[in-house]
């Protein structure tokens, strides 16, 4: 690996372009280095998890799956944390690292998550779309978020015909601003360097056309529509599926990653939820309850219980991390986080974990937010951010060009250097980790846990015995979802009696199936037996653990 | 040739051929007369008043592939669940044109494993086709033009346990992949038992004083119920079967159970809202592989499924929500071959699902329609009309006419006499009822007729895929050394090379005309020719994209050629519509 990007610099140096420092940021990781550290995670602490792949991309690379908690980790309730969803989102993937890697060393001082890893199951994904992160650590790096299956995604029959080229040669895709008087941007007055939409209804002019770096290969009058790649992980589920949208694929769960994924779950009974590390944040801010989505055949909205255990989560979420000025982004078809509610039936959360602070403008500014309305604008605040935060190379500034598809117009190439702001230092992620763990401690804590209480006999005549039990749901969080009792693929609970030969079920059912047991809440169960002797009572729950209590019959 | 195939089609239309079962023995040649409609001496006998399984019917494919080398290939479309080999028979003239740039129709039965006679109909179709091919003018034209895709059951592991273990006529309907269907844990665990060790899963009946049925007077073998104050003298207990795992539930966990045509990825939802769905989209093995198959032949431009029962010829929407995807264009298609399939099936009528059947998400059709912009009818086999020729009467009655038409026709050989049986739970009772091979299959002597009639449907919707023309080539001198070429394209057939739904979202890439000549200057993809209205294309000018050639319509473009003598070889290149070429 140090290799190749030696190789990079070499060939950069050769042809006499200066990187502006982007050798500091390749940092985060590429697949072969992903791998090596997963190894040496799993080398280190082969007694708390396991490093196994779900299946293979389109180019062979693994998608990997660390389980934490190993030993009987498919019988006990489950969490699962999936990231690189969106394979832009580089910061997901590292975050997923540094959690398990924090984990699995508190793991072995701390009783607390000892006692975590003993009881449940984690599963971590740490790069769902491995395909499409490579592009961060390939010669020529631009924010792919398609895997390696082939797509047209213009539709046009043709595949790949119009790609991003290297104008400048500076191994990075960034924008090209071209000097026209039907261009709708315009410099910002905060950071020329900025391109802002003009406001014509306020009177501003533009004057510049704003498209990414390179060129019309295809002539249709669009830029770079169709490079390389790909299908979208986070578009291509079953939920409010795309249909004939760019990265969606051609159907649901058509990928090898996707269904890949799918199928792990759909056998891991055992997973009571899913946290997706990705753009969408309904964990800082919960989705709401509406009941004109929850009326219709098709259900489109969480239903009444569930939206009040996301709310709940979520003021654990915002309790345990401190985590402010969250950007808000909807649920989006296709997506994980809804097919994981929707069709897979399990509570599912979201959030990206890190995103870019609000760095307000200096206070002895003397810029208003009247005067300058794109204050809020998002590439202005992060590199306010980058600066106070002496992140570099995260800016090319613009430099002329000549461009086949503009000829006699000034072409330049600029802007923010690709992936910029999805990878901060990796130093700041720290922080975010351990704020996301004491989330996780704590929401462990809540998870259901049932237990047998109160178990009563009585003689009733005839050699006959009544056994009475009440189901204790002593966690706080529901035993599972509410949309989960109305899927086949989440398991209700169970209580049954475990009879010995001689010993005979006179009345009621051979087993009890229970919908939901809220936090707190129980069920009172009761049979009439025949015969003497020890008779177990079981009562469990892929999602929320088993108990069993003796009683015996006299 | 067009007037040939126009005359043959009034002619099948018009006609009522008079098939019945013909069987063709192993009979030396002058000793038989030959029935019109049918192949004079096939090479491949097969007898079409019976049914197969699964290796039977592979064994059809593989003699019909040995026989006719030249009309017939077979290609894995994949493996099933239970590691069954699904076989296609690709069939087309091989000899004439590349049989991927034709355009294609794809026929398949028994997603419902239960509902057999599909394979039957899909298989005699291709018998029909490689054994009239040399005899009938029609046909060997048709497959000189098309190609078809059969693959005769897309459920095989179902298919054998419906034909080799006990099932009633409605069993298992499912594929085989086992499923916990209470919800206790347990897969399969408490399925139907053949009590009676006959082979079929039928009716246990108990004489009670407290029943609420009694023998019909006018059938020995049928129940009816007691009039409301009539005194009963019969239980009903459901199908034959006790209760496996001892829940106090008989039967309620069965092989399977999903529904495989509730699993194709257009507007599929869950198992709680259709019932029957399995996991995602194409979560069963048999389905993806044919859905893989149908992208790798892309030249596939109808498409038909075969299920029974009740003699309906169904187009989409299985659900309202998915009505814009049927647009009013599309529609005239649809109404254009459904009517001419009400025609020459009787018995058959042309509805659509979700307003005259039952609304479900995630059926076949409309993945073929929605997802790949083809043009697909599934058809329920098997009217009652069939029985006594003529539409069912109403309520008890037709029930009745199902004992009448087993006493009638087939001597009681649909029934399992009732017969005294000692239940673990119910005691003394009597197992007995109608077959798994009656009421939903067909009687073998109606087999053949029906698989024609079906046949001749799926023929005239192959007929009615388009056929590309490529009409004139005028020229014009402008001077300069200019010459420009105008160019007619038509599809002379009813289906255009892209349905409206299809040039909506794009499904399939636009056709491509093409001059082939190395110095064409612009290209115009002409709207009026008459008065030049047209739209230029920039890129790629000598090979113009075309979003359409539509239905018994034409598409004309214009090319503006450096060269006083153009080279006026024209290719269109239509993935539906195929691809032919012409120099002038």
């Amino acid at each position: 690996m140090r290799k190749s990007t030696k190789a990079i610099l070499l060939g950069a140096m050769l042809s006499g372009l200066s990187f502006n420092g982007w050798a500091q940021h390749r940092d985060y990781p590429s697949y072969s280095q992903l791998t090596a550290r997963l190894m040496k995670i799993g080398s280190r602490y082969p007694n708390l998890c396991s490093v196994n792949t779900i299946g293979k991309t389109a180019t062979g690379k693994e998608v990997w799956l660390l389980t934490l908690g190993r030993d009987n980790a498919e019988n006990k309730p489950a969490l699962v944390i999936a990231a690189g969803v969106e394979a832009t989102q580089l910061a997901t993937v590292e975050l997923s690292l540094q959690m398990t890697e924090q984990l699995l060393q508190a793991a072995m001082v701390q009783d607390s998550v000892r006692q975590l890893l003993q009881t449940k199951t984690i599963y971590i994904f740490p790069n769902l779309n491995p395909d499409a992160t490579e592009q961060y650590s390939e010669k020529l790096r631009w924010e792919r978020s398609g895997n390696a299956q082939p797509m047209d995604d213009d539709r046009d029959g043709r595949i790949f015909e119009d790609p991003f080229e290297d104008l400048n040669r500076d191994g990075l895709i960034t924008m090209m601003r071209v000097k026209d008087p039907t261009g709708p941007y315009r410099p910002s007055k905060l950071d020329p360097r900025v391109m802002v939409k003009a406001d014509a209804a306020k009177g501003e002019k533009g004057g510049y056309l704003l498209l990414t770096e390179g060129i019309d290969n295809d002539k249709d009058g669009k830029w770079n529509e169709d490079p390389e790649g790909g299908v979208v992980f986070n578009k291509n589920f079953s939920f409010d599926f795309p249909y004939f949208q760019v990265g969606a694929g051609e159907h649901p769960m058509s990928e090898r990653e996707t269904k890949a994924f799918a199928d792990f779950l759909f056998d891991a009974k055992n997973v009571y939820a899913v946290f997706v590390l990705g753009p969408t944040n309904n964990l800082s801010e919960p989705l709401k309850f509406d009941r004109s989505n929850v009326s219709k055949r098709i259900i489109t909205g969480l239903l009444e219980k569930d939206a009040a255990v996301n709310s709940q989560v979520s003021k654990l979420y915002n309790a345990t991390t401190q985590l402010k000025d969250a950007p808000k982004t909807q649920p989006t078809g296709g997506d994980v986080l809804q097919w994981a509610y929707f069709h897979y039936g399990r509570y599912s959360y979201s959030t990206p974990g890190w995103w870019i602070p609000k760095q307000p403008l200096p206070k002895d500014s003397t810029y208003t937010s009247q005067t300058y309305p794109e204050e809020d604008h998002e590439d202005l605040n992060f590199l306010r951010w980058a600066k106070a935060n002496n992140v570099v190379g995260t800016f090319v500034n613009w430099t002329p060009i000549q461009h086949p598809d503009f000829p006699g117009q000034t072409v330049e190439v600029g802007g923010l250097a690709p992936y910029v702001k999805q990878t901060p230092p990796k130093h700041l992620l720290e922080p975010v980790t351990r704020q996301h763990l004491k989330f996780f401690m704590a929401y462990a804590e809540l998870m259901p846990r049932l237990e047998i209480v109160n178990i009563k006999t009585e003689k009733v005549t005839g050699g006959l015995t009544r056994i009475t039990a009440e189901v204790l749901n002593n966690g706080s969080l529901p035993t599972h979802s509410e949309i989960g009792d109305r899927t086949r693929w989440v398991q209700k609970v169970k209580v049954n009696l475990r009879l010995e030969k001689d010993q005979t079920l006179v009345s009621g059912p051979k087993m009890h199936l229970h919908n939901a047991i809220a936090g707190g809440d129980k069920v009172t169960v009761s049979w009439l037996v025949k015969g003497k002797g020890y008779v177990g009572v079981v009562a469990s729950s892929p999602t929320a653990g088993t108990q069993t209590k003796e009683v015996v019959l006299r | 040739m067009k007037n040939t195939l126009k005359k043959f089609c009034t002619a099948a239309a018009a006609f009522s051929l008079f098939l019945g079962s013909s069987v063709v023995l192993a009979q030396t040649a002058n000793q038989v007369f030959r029935a019109a409609g049918t192949p004079q001496s096939p090479k491949v006998t097969v007898s079409w008043n019976r049914y197969y399984d699964h290796a039977g019917i592979n064994e059809i494919c593989r003699k019909l592939a040995e026989a006719h080398p030249d009309l017939v290939k077979l290609e894995t479309v994949g493996e099933s669940f239970g590691g069954r080999r699904m076989i296609a028979l690709v069939i087309t003239d091989y000899k004439t044109g590349d049989p991927n740039k034709k355009p294609g129709m794809y026929i398949d039965g028994n997603i419902h494993s239960n509902e057999i006679q599909g394979a039957e109909f899909a298989l005699y179709t291709a018998w029909y086709l490689a054994e009239s091919f040399q005899d009938n003018k029609f046909i060997k034209e048709l497959l000189q033009q098309k190609t078809f895709y059969i693959v005769p059951t897309i459920n095989p592991d179902a298919r054998d346990h419906f034909m080799h273990s006990a099932n009633t006529a409605h069993s298992p309907r499912s594929g085989m992949i086992p499923l916990d269907d209470d919800g206790d844990g347990l897969v399969d665990e408490d399925q139907p038992d053949d009590l009676n060790n006959d082979g079929h899963i039928t009716f246990m009946r108990r004489k009670s004083a407290n029943g609420r049925y009694i023998i019909d007077p006018h059938n020995p073998f049928r129940l009816i119920p007691a009039k409301p104050d009539q005194a009963g003298e019969y239980e009903i207990l459901g199908y034959e079967g006790i209760d496996n795992d001892g829940d106090g539930k008989i039967n309620e966990d069965p092989p399977g159970y999903y529904d495989p045509n509730r699993d194709w990825a257009w507007n599929w939802q869950p198992d709680y809202v259709q019932r029957g769905a399995y996991k995602y989209p194409f979560s069963i093995p048999e389905n993806r592989n044919v859905k893989d198959f149908v992208l790798r032949h892309p030249n596939i431009a109808g498409a038909q499924s075969y299920h029974n029962y009740g003699g309906m010829v169904l187009r989409g929407p299985g659900a309202e929500e998915d009505t814009n995807t049927y647009t009013r264009e599309d529609n005239q298609v649809y109404d254009q071959l459904g009517n001419y399939a009400e025609t020459i099936i009787p018995g058959y009528d042309y509805m659509v699902v979700y307003k005259d059947l039952y609304s479900a998400f995630g059926g076949e059709l409309d993945w073929f329609h929605g997802a790949r912009g083809v043009f697909t009818f599934s058809n329920e086999l098997m009217s009652p009309y069939l029985q006594f020729h003529r539409r069912q009467a109403p309520g008890q009655d037709r029930d009745l006419e199902f004992y009448e038409f087993d006493k009638m026709l087939l001597f009681s050989d649909a029934f399992v006499e009732w017969a005294p049986f000692d239940h673990p739970a119910y005691g003394p009772i009597e197992i007995g009822g109608f077959k798994k091979n009656y009421s939903r299959a067909h009687p073998g002597f109606l087999l053949e007729e029906d698989a024609h009639r079906n046949m001749a449907f799926t023929v005239y919707h192959a007929y009615q895929t388009p056929n590309l023309v490529i009409q004139d080539a005028t020229t014009r001198k402008l001077g300069n050394g200019l010459t420009e070429v105008t160019v007619t394209v038509a599809n002379t057939r009813l289906i255009p090379t892209h349905s409206s739904h299809d040039i909506k979202y794009k499904i399939e890439r636009p056709d491509y005309i093409t001059l082939k000549d190395k110095d064409v200057v612009a290209g115009i993809v002409l709207e009026n020719s008459d008065l030049n209205l047209g739209k230029e294309q920039k890129y790629t000018p000598h090979r113009l994209e075309v979003p359409n050639i539509p239905g018994m319509g034409f598409v004309k473009v214009r090319w503006i050629v450096k060269s006083a003598n153009p080279n006026l070889e024209v290719e269109v290149d239509s993935r539906k519509g195929g691809v032919v070429t012409r120099r002038f």
